[in-house]
């Protein structure tokens, strides 16, 4: 009895298992938008406000959202043009400074993406992406 | 001893009946855009099996980069259509995961996500496409290194420099790479050069930054090649762009 019940949750559970199965077959290459940040990769806004001069703030938005508001100083450097974008801010980087960047809950991976491809295509290090977001940035600064 | 079972199954049918107002031809797409394309495109097709109007309450897309357009906003039973979710590549590589979603007025199943995946195809795969030095340091070579995108057969490729202050020498790998050896002329001044990257017969062309650089000292623009539009000068940094004296070697 016991062994049949077991036995029918068995079949049941494996069946749950099969779609989930399926989507971390197809999703194997990358989940942009699930993508997982270590936590020593994310700064508060408090941090990195203490950071002061010795950090520099990458805003990854699109040039539209820039160009309404951003943390003043920052330079823009989102994928849509990242070619054009990436030597303007490579021209303002010096080594030892620490890179912050955000985007806004609407574009929330993109500060992610541009992290990561700053690490690995640029191959810089002190990459930190804002916890919150612009719209924390806002909430502590106006 | 099978009651159990057949009630369970019994009663997920039910459920997924019950919920199946609008049913999708699929929730998830996935693109191959070609290399020069600027957008990928994706249908997702629906149609109302239930009996009464499905009405769409919301439709969003998970990034600034990503449109989704509804055809109607209600949509009568028996009547199909489609959302039509348009992802601008801009000068994002690799996998791209966009989603969109879709919020309706029906009773189970409100909430719908859409899945637009695209493979965007990258020719050259350049690492790193940054190469400094401070000022003071020794003028060694410093390599890039270029692989060849799985789906292109590329046997050369060239890269320019912009400025007389760096050169750059390309080199085989083996394996379908190849090696950018970047070397300044000194490290005196700080300076700044991109670098052009194009495989022979090919009209795309890629991009590096080579630089002389002093914490200490106002930071240089890079000087941009034809075809890309200068960059702004970074507040602040008041050195010129220095004349484009392109030098550089084909392999």
């Amino acid at each position: 009895m016991k062994f049949l019940l077991a036995r029918q949750a068995a079949v049941v559970a494996a069946l749950a298992l099969l779609p989930a199965a399926g989507e971390a077959i197809y999703f194997r290459d990358k989940i942009s938008w699930r993508s997982s940040i270590a936590p020593s990769e994310i700064v508060t806004v408090e941090e990195a406000r203490g950071w002061g001069d010795t950090a520099i703030w990458v805003d990854a938005r699109p040039d539209d959202e820039f160009a309404s508001d951003h943390v003043p100083g920052a330079i823009s450097l989102n994928e849509d043009r990242w070619n054009e974008l990436l030597p303007q801010f490579l021209a303002v980087w010096t080594p030892g400074k620490k890179i912050i960047v955000y985007c806004s809950s609407l574009s929330c991976n993109a500060s992610r993406e541009v992290a990561h491809r700053l690490r690995k295509e640029a191959q810089l290090s002190d990459v930190f992406v804002l916890e919150g977001g612009w719209e924390a940035w806002l909430k502590k600064n106006r | 001893m099978k009651t159990p079972v057949f009630a369970f199954t019994l009663s997920m049918i039910m459920c997924l009946c019950a919920r199946a107002e609008l049913k999708w031809e699929q929730t998830t797409i996935e693109l191959h855009p070609a290399p020069n394309d600027k957008q990928a495109v994706g249908h997702f097709k629906y149609q109302n099996t239930g009996k009464t109007p499905v009405r769409f309450k919301s439709v969003h897309a998970s990034c600034g980069c990503t449109t989704a357009q509804t055809q109607k906003e209600e949509v009568p039973p028996g009547d199909k259509g489609e959302i039509t979710a348009t992802f601008n590549i801009g000068d994002r590589t690799g996998t791209q995961v966009k989603t969109v979603t879709v919020e309706t007025d029906e009773a189970a199943n409100q909430k719908t996500v859409l899945t637009l995946k695209a493979e965007i195809p990258q020719q050259l795969e350049i690492t790193p496409n940054f190469v400094f030095w401070k000022q003071g340091d020794k003028p060694d070579s410093k390599t890039i290194n270029v692989k060849v995108g799985k789906d292109f057969n590329v046997k050369h490729i060239k890269a320019t420099s912009s400025s007389p202050d760096f050169q750059a020498k390309v080199g085989e790998a083996g394996n379908g790479q190849f090696k950018i050896d970047v070397k300044p002329q000194d490290t005196n001044k700080v300076v700044a050069s991109m670098l052009t990257i194009q495989a022979e017969d090919s009209t795309k062309v890629f991009y590096a930054t080579a630089r002389i650089t002093n914490a200490q000292t106002a930071p240089v623009p890079p000087i941009a090649p034809a075809g890309l539009k200068p960059p702004v000068a970074p507040a602040g940094a008041t050195a010129p762009a220095r004349p484009t004296a392109p030098t550089g070697q084909t392999h």
